[in-house]
């Protein structure tokens, strides 16, 4: 229920920043900021009234992750936003997050914690994930961005994205810096998830169906591992084989597909280890 | 009160009028100065570029002064009137008004949408508030225009994009590279196209200019007359290549110098770095496949000038959006333009009230008279007051009027109400000052 403050505002910014898109007209960036951070604000009182309620982040079931995923990409944009001083990409981020947050709006209520889940490790390992999973739409809105102006210049059509978007160097430095900070937090994320499935292994959990499914078999960890394998690849590949500019930004696209088949799908219906 | 512009400008008269009409050579200043002491204008501003001499005046009867600003003209410029009189026009009121909001705006530009025009404006107004010669009027008029040439700039496309080869050469190459101060440019070929390309560059902040010719010496040449570039000998080209983000190329070769293999064989060791060439050669000196390579961006003189034609087209389907914003500004310049014409009523009112407070100040004289002093201050200071208080609404309801024939209505009645036209106007009053300094009788 409180989950639709912030979808209603985070739509009502889609459209004011599609509108200061089409028109560029200053002042209608400046409300569409304005009515980001709106967003963000009532979307961290959610978040925390949630956190009183329950005692503590609600990030153990898929739909309190995605809401809390919202959160982190809205406030990682902001900051793009204000450190580079350039909204043209907010009407690419926009329809990621009111997509994704009228998950936790039709589906509301804080999942309960299992009694596994409590420790320190556990909030490391999610709130690792969902950051670095943050990162990776920036990029991947960044290159999909990068893709349409490098296609107009190509094309020798300088129109409507030539228009609006920074320098092909400026998107392609943005992308490979978002890609850097989600791979360093997906390989926390990860290494401090196999240390804890190997604790709970061992510990008074074992007989959780759950913990025994936690191997390379089960599809939400492989898609994991398959993600931080085409990450690792693109930063590889941008510094050695010179795959920067068009390649790394479908690469980065690629990546983010991926992890989105792993938050919706995998999260809801597939996985045997992840649902909490 | 009317206002009321003459002028040339590119629209009505060829460069050779323009030329001798040229009020920055004469000294605008000068011309303000001129103009002022001819007395048929209570205000002017001149607005003078290469592509128009324009006067703005406020005055009192506008045909007069037209006949006035027209041999002023010709008079301070020195032109005959003959030679002037079939490109000078005029116009005025709000379609003066009109007139300046969109020079302002670029609209009336050679150009459409060209920047400088906004600060020739604002500083055409400069002048004339240091000369004295800006009023309210004219203040009112000019500061209008300065919006409307930010909100053309920031609301529409009007401005964008480049409109002439070199600069959309450069505005490409920030595009692709952002900022391009650090960048290295190869110019090949020591000709004149070459040199005043890698010029313009060196003048848009590139630092690293290297000419490749097949004569060193004219590289040696070219590059010493462009200053602070470097020359390289033809056989170094493929490392020069290597090192550049930006290749012009402008040899006279008759066939393609650079092929799609040789570049590529250039990109390997770049790690698909990119490069942008232009190709200004006629006939071309890159092969147009090259530029189906990953990461370079090949684009020759016809690429270049399709999408200046593509920005021009751009600019004129803005025009309307413009032209818009420029209506706005003048309806509400229109307003406050037209409440202006109840001003001779509420001097003519104040002075009224005032003369009959002086009166019977005067007709009490004797009886004040047996007071001190502080006293008979004090009287003067109330009975001021009473006027002033009295005189506030009908004051404010007159000036909040903008429609012309509701101003012409009030103007009757409070004429005939209070008797105004049997006095004569007085013209040395301040008509909104409620603040006079008095000196107590």
């Amino acid at each position: 229920m409180m989950n639709f403050v912030p979808l209603t505002l985070y739509a009502a910014a889609l459209v004011v920043y599609a509108w200061h898109f089409a028109r560029r007209n200053p002042a209608v960036g400046r409300s569409a900021t304005t009515l980001l951070v709106a967003a963000a604000l009532s979307h961290t009182f959610v978040i925390g009234m949630q956190t009183m309620e329950v005692g503590h982040v609600p990030v153990a079931g898929a739909t309190s992750a995605i809401s809390t995923f919202v959160w982190l990409l809205a406030l990682a944009y902001l900051y793009t936003e204000m450190t580079t001083d350039e909204r043209a990409m907010g009407v690419f981020i926009l329809p990621l997050l009111v997509a994704l947050q009228a998950i936790p709006a039709i589906r509301p209520g804080v999942e309960d914690r299992a009694a596994l889940l409590q420790g320190p490790l556990f909030g490391v390992h999610v709130s690792s994930l969902l950051f670095a999973y943050a990162s990776f739409a920036l990029a991947c809105v960044i290159g999909i961005t990068y893709v349409l102006l490098f296609k107009e210049i190509k094309a020798k059509h300088l129109g409507f994205f030539y228009a609006r978007l920074p320098s092909l160097q400026v998107l392609d430095r943005m992308n490979q810096r978002a890609i850097v900070i989600g791979w360093i937090f997906l390989t926390v994320g990860i290494i401090v998830g196999g240390v804890w499935a190997a604790e709970a292994r061992g510990g008074l959990a074992a007989g959780d169906p759950r913990v025994q499914a936690m191997s390379l078999q089960d599809p939400k960890i492989f898609v994991a591992l398959v993600c931080w394998c085409v990450y690792s690849f693109e930063l590889f590949a941008a510094r050695r084989i010179g795959w920067g500019g068009r390649r790394a930004a479908y690469l980065s696209a690629l990546g983010f597909a991926i992890v989105l088949l792993n938050f919706i799908p995998i999260s809801y219906f597939l996985t045997k280890s992840h649902n909490f | 009160m009317h206002l009321l512009l003459v002028g040339i400008s590119h629209r009505t008269a060829p460069v050779e009028v323009r030329e001798r009409v040229d009020f920055q050579a004469r000294g605008v200043a000068d011309a303000l100065g001129a103009l002022a002491a001819r007395g048929s204008t209570r205000e002017a501003v001149v607005v003078s570029t290469c592509n128009r001499a324009e006067l703005y005046v406020a005055c009192d009867e506008a045909a007069g002064t037209r006949a006035d600003l027209v041999k002023f003209l010709s008079d301070f410029n020195e032109v005959a009137p003959a030679d002037l009189a079939p490109h000078v026009y005029d116009v005025t009121d709000l379609d003066a008004a009109r007139h300046l909001f969109r020079v302002a705006a670029g609209l009336d530009s050679l150009v459409v949408g060209e920047p400088q025009i906004l600060g020739q404006v604002k500083e055409a107004h400069t002048v004339a508030t240091d000369a004295h010669t800006a009023g309210p009027v004219l203040n009112r008029l000019f500061h209008t225009s300065f919006v409307v040439g930010k909100r053309v700039r920031t609301e529409t496309g009007l401005g964008s994009g480049a409109v002439s080869v070199s600069y959309a050469a450069v505005a490409l190459a920030r595009k692709i590279f952002g900022d391009i101060a650090g960048r290295s440019v190869a110019v090949i070929g020591a000709g004149e196209m070459g040199k005043l390309t890698a010029l313009h560059l060196k003048s848009q902040g590139v630092q690293h200019v290297t000419i490749i010719s097949r004569t060193m010496a004219h590289a040696a040449r070219t590059a010493d007359a462009i200053g602070g570039a470097s020359a390289a000998p033809w056989d170094e080209m493929d490392a020069v290549l290597g090192a550049s983000d930006i290749v012009v190329t402008a040899t006279g070769a008759a066939s393609p110098i650079l092929t799609k293999a040789h570049i590529e064989s250039v990109m390997r060791p770049r790690r698909n770095r990119p490069l942008f060439i232009i190709d200004i050669a006629m006939p071309r000196d890159v092969e147009s496949a090259a530029g189906e390579i990953e990461q370079v961006f090949l684009y020759n003189i016809d690429d270049l000038q399709a999408t200046v034609r593509e920005n021009l087209a751009r600019r004129a389907s803005e025009v309307a959006r413009a032209e818009a914003i420029v209506g706005e500004e003048v309806e509400k310049f229109g307003a406050w333009f037209r409440s202006r014409g109840a001003i001779p009523t509420v001097v003519a009112l104040r002075q009224r009230f005032e003369a009959i407070r002086r009166a019977e100040l005067e007709r009490l004289d004797f009886k004040l008279s047996a007071l001190p002093p502080e006293a008979r201050a004090r009287v003067d200071e109330i009975t001021h007051l009473i006027v002033e208080k009295l005189l506030l609404t009908p004051t404010e309801q007159l000036k909040a009027l903008s429609d012309a024939s509701t101003v012409g209505a009030y103007s009757e009645a409070l004429t005939r109400l209070f008797g105004l036209a049997e006095q004569d106007e007085p013209r040395t009053v301040e008509p909104f000052a409620r603040h006079r300094p008095r000196t107590p009788r």
